[in-house]
């Protein structure tokens, strides 16, 4: 049994010593898949927008009404005043869509499933909401908004920042990798299984019979643990960038008013 | 400083590289400017475009409708108008017409007139010819009549007188 790659992060391709004692993983496993995901979106993007047309293609519909649905969302979350995020959310949207469904391919590891890559993402966000709260209140009022509803509750709002982009990037970079470390523990178990099953033979034979539970059973897990909960953190994560640039960038006053 | 490539070593499970995290920004940057020029911006102007033109569309139709109604509306005044001229003119022609016919019955009429007093006033002289002519036959014959039956002249004159008195008072009675 070897579950070697389980508690393992992705594999270092090119390492740069900067000194004897001091070096840096320059080329990850993440890095190859982030650079596939970017090359496969920018051209999918290229070959969909190179054809657009009045009277759209079947794919064209699809892309559509996707990138309209979406934006839909990012209205009804963010208001229309903040719809200029909305290309960013969708690139982070399909980026991580992309990021973990390449992990299915089982020749390049989910970009998701490390965690500095989400934790950029998140710091993203962060950023993106420090940004509209100083534009807003001007910088000292940013700060002054810390200290409220009292000057107490500061090291709570303080923690409560910090603790926003570490909250969805281990949330997100958790989903994956959780669901790549029980496809490794079923893989396992689906192999022991055999072993049992299959007990009664004699060791010398037992040792030359394949895994059969392996096939056809990880599959259907697959459809759970990377398809749909690939989807849904891609969601998730979107959905939790709309909702705090949002709060950071409320709509302007006579626009609240003139909805009352 | 050197490169050491494929190495056999797996980073953490929860990864602390920042090159990693640089890199991932690098991508999302790249991602989101090439996304937006190349796919979202283009999608979103062909939708709008598309929806603009069939709101043109619509509201072309709504105005041409319009247009239709008012061209109907003002055809169908037009018609009623030629209506109400047929109208007219036909009154016109029957007043016209009605007038002619009572002119033609006064005419007829008065011609009629004329011609059946000619006739009376020629009925009244043949009459009076006839009348006369009588006389004279019937004096003629009285006097011839006496004088045979008296066998002696009779003055003729005086005799004459005489029966003419005698007729116009006959003509009286009758």
């Amino acid at each position: 049994m070897d579950d070697l790659e389980l508690g393992n992060g992705a594999k270092v391709y090119v390492k740069l010593w900067l000194n004897d004692h001091f070096s840096i993983n320059l080329v990850t496993q993440t890095t190859v898949s982030l650079f596939v995901v970017t090359v496969t979106l920018i051209l999918l993007a290229f070959f969909i927008g190179r054809n657009l047309k009045k009277r759209p293609s079947r794919l064209q519909v699809l892309v559509e009404k996707g990138i309209t649905a979406f934006y839909g969302i990012v209205e009804d979350t963010m208001g229309k005043h903040n719809m200029k995020y909305a290309p960013y959310i969708l690139t982070v949207f399909l980026s991580s869509v992309f990021g973990s469904l390449i992990g299915m391919t089982q020749i390049f590891r989910s970009t998701t499933a490390d965690l500095m890559v989400v934790m950029g993402w998140a710091l993203v966000t962060s950023a993106l909401c420090w940004y509209e709260g100083i534009k807003n209140n001007g910088f000292l009022g940013w700060l002054k908004g810390y200290t409220e509803p009292i000057a107490v509750m500061t090291p709570m709002n303080v923690i409560s920042e910090v603790a926003q982009p570490i909250s969805m990037a281990f949330r997100h970079f958790g989903n994956v990798t959780g669901g790549g470390v029980l496809t490794t523990l079923i893989y396992a178990a689906l192999a022991a299984l055999t072993h049992v099953v299959f007990c009664w033979l004699p060791p010398q034979i037992l040792s030359w019979i394949p895994p059969v539970f392996q096939i056809g059973i990880p599959a259907f897990l697959s459809i759970y643990f990377d398809l749909f909960s690939g989807f849904v953190q891609a969601f998730v994560f979107s959905l939790l960038t709309m909702v705090y640039v949002g709060s950071a960038n409320p709509p302007p006053a006579e626009e609240t008013a003139k909805n009352n | 400083m050197r490169f050491e490539v494929f190495t056999d070593e797996f980073e953490a499970l929860i990864g602390t590289n920042f090159w990693t995290m640089i890199f991932a920004w690098v991508n999302l940057l790249i991602l989101y400017l090439f996304l937006r020029k190349l796919l979202f911006n283009p999608v979103k102007n062909m939708i709008d475009n598309r929806q603009k033109e069939i709101d043109d569309m619509y509201a072309d139709a709504a105005e041409k409708e319009k247009a239709a109604e008012a061209d109907k509306a003002a055809y169908a005044k037009k018609l009623r108008l030629a209506g109400e001229e047929s109208e007219n003119i036909r009154k016109q022609a029957q007043r016209e017409a009605l007038l002619k016919e009572e002119e033609i019955l006064k005419e007829a009429q008065d011609q009629a007139q004329r011609t059946r007093k000619r006739a009376e006033e020629e009925i009244e002289r043949e009459k009076k010819r006839a009348l006369n002519e009588i006389k004279d036959e019937v004096s003629g014959m009285a006097i011839e009549i006496a004088s045979s039956l008296i066998g002696r002249d009779v003055k003729e004159e005086e005799h004459r007188a005489m029966i003419d008195d005698f007729i116009s008072h006959m003509d009286e009675k009758s």
